[in-house]
């Protein structure tokens, strides 16, 4: 029962970490490396205006995810639409990026274990016997919540069909009247906001370290290789796979062996079907 | 309405399209003929801007120089520069050679892609019409689009461009692959949509018999530049294109 729920509450925070990432690379196929560094940096954002400018919790949470959004934009307007399509210039250019925010929070003075956010609700419940509290749960509601929403939105209104048939097929989108630089800006933005869910969702779990998210990356990663690339219905199963995986070894083998579990997942997935899950041959060529 | 002069386009030094003027007149069907590698794909390409984007993305991967010179109008505004999407949403759609559906997902979400552009009021008018025009995607609107057969495809293919508003449809190959019944059964539908609305439609092909009758006007394309045009009457009573092109001497 232990595995049972702390499986699901672990793969829907690995969900939330690497749906953004998959988002983005499946619609306008550029890895964002620096998918770990928005992560963080919304966490730091929601604090500076929770903490220093004292608005509410909740406006401090929507105002931090509108910074993330128009980061992603601003990133992607005016750095990566240069390179798009150049797969190594996009893998460089969206890395330093990520690096230089990491970095940067980590000079400007980020750093310790003073960087806290609260949790939504005190106090827990036990499932089966087992002890959660209430944060654990709202996360796991909107990480389920967030994937209906997604499959929603992409199957169900015009922006979402769009950026659907631009994931499939640029140019014949672009035929459509569909222009795929501004898709790609607003597929930025879109990461960007889920990295940011993620962020809020996951964070007040902890404290907010500048090394998570180098963290985040590489689970995002792990999580959308082993689901297929561009796929972010693959990278949600997948991210059940990893989550129940790493809490199997937790029990089984011993705790520093999670980190593990993701790299061999990648290189497991890379071995024996490197199209991932969800993923299609023909994107063989351009796996990371 | 679309009017074309001294279109030109170079792939690095290799000429692909060599001084064609073309023009579609409202609410005219077109045939642009020619074999394979005449430059078809590359003039519909250049009249929908695609051309542009494949410049740009050839220019990023250090790929082929493709320099374009010429002049392009549309319904008496010069497009030379605009983009694809702006071509599209000024009405100039094409339907690309083999297809491009978007395989992953259904009929119906094709046709809701295609509908971008639209108005809701357009989406749903677009929508009856393409099914009564193809009565055959009716059953299989929850189908996947790579599963269908090629003439299936190819009805979905037309359908989506025409939810796209199209003022001008441009129709790549068209019949390719099909069998000698579905390409009848697209060309009745080309007819009917020049018929029932005032679009006008280019359509290129490798075989000028099955398209013939139904085009206005024609020009047939050799090595990249238009070797012959004219109406269909002209063009039939040729002695050179029916030994070319109808394989009657």
């Amino acid at each position: 029962m232990e595995i049972l729920v702390y499986g699901t509450i672990n793969s829907v925070s690995l969900a939330l970490m690497g749906l953004g990432f998959a988002m983005v690379y499946g619609i306008s196929r550029v890895p964002n490396f620096a998918h770990g560094a928005l992560y963080i940096i919304c966490g730091f954002v929601t604090w500076t205006i929770l903490q220093k400018l004292g608005l509410p919790y909740v406006v401090a949470i929507f105002l931090s995810l509108a910074v993330n959004g128009i980061l992603g934009i601003l990133m992607y307007r005016f750095i990566l639409i240069r390179v798009r399509g150049m797969n190594i210039s996009e893998i460089i250019s969206s890395y330093a990026i990520g690096l230089a925010i990491l970095e940067g929070l980590r000079y400007g003075g980020f750093r310790g274990m003073t960087y806290t956010l609260p949790v939504f609700m005190e106090g827990m419940v036990f499932i089966g016997g087992v002890p959660v509290d209430y944060h654990r749960i709202i996360m796991v509601i909107v990480g389920i919540l967030l994937v209906g929403g997604l499959w929603l939105f992409t199957h169900y209104t015009r922006l979402g069909l769009a950026l659907q048939g631009m994931a499939q097929d640029e140019r014949a989108a672009l035929m459509l009247g569909i222009d795929s630089d501004f898709m790609a800006m607003l597929a930025m933005g879109f990461g960007a906001v889920l990295a940011g869910v993620a962020a809020t969702m996951i964070l007040p779990l902890g404290n907010i370290v500048v090394e998570s998210g180098y963290h985040v990356l590489i689970m995002s990663i792990a999580v959308c290789i082993v689901g297929g690339l561009g796929s972010w219905i693959g990278a949600f199963f997948a991210a059940f796979i990893i989550g129940f995986a790493q809490i199997l070894t937790v029990v089984f083998i011993g705790s520093h062996f999670q980190m593990v579990v993701a790299l061999l997942a990648i290189i497991l997935t890379l071995i024996l079907k490197p199209s991932g899950l969800f993923g299609q041959q023909k994107e063989l060529e351009d796996r990371v | 309405m679309l009017e074309a002069t001294d279109l030109m386009v170079f792939y690095e030094n290799m000429l692909a399209l060599n001084n064609i003027s073309i023009s579609c007149r409202d609410n005219q069907i077109v045939g642009v003929f020619g074999a394979n590698s005449a430059g078809k794909s590359t003039l519909m390409y250049s009249l929908s801007g695609i051309m542009l984007d494949i410049r740009k993305k050839e220019k990023m991967a250090g790929g082929e120089r493709i320099t374009l010179t010429g002049q392009l109008t549309f319904q008496g505004k010069d497009i030379m520069d605009m983009k694809p999407s702006d071509r599209a949403r000024a009405g100039i759609v094409l339907c690309p050679e083999r297809r491009r559906l978007f395989k992953e997902s259904s009929v119906m979400e094709n046709l809701r892609i295609g509908g971008y552009l639209a108005t809701k009021a357009q989406a749903r008018e677009s929508l009856d019409y393409v099914m009564t025009l193809f009565p055959a995607l009716q059953k299989m609107t929850k189908r996947l689009a790579g599963f269908l057969s090629g003439g299936e495809q190819q009805m979905v293919a037309i359908g989506r461009a025409l939810m796209a508003q199209p003022k001008i449809l441009l129709l790549d190959e068209p019949l390719m692959g099909l069998s000698p019944l579905m390409q009848a059964t697209l060309i009745r539908a080309v007819k009917k949509i020049q018929e029932q609305s005032d679009i006008s439609i280019i359509v290129s092909e490798q075989y000028a018999r099955p398209v013939f009758p139904i085009v206005d006007y024609a020009y047939i394309l050799e090595n990249g530049a238009a070797v012959m045009e004219g109406t269909r009457e002209e063009l039939m009573d040729n002695p050179d294109v029916k030994s070319a092109y109808f394989g009657m001497s």
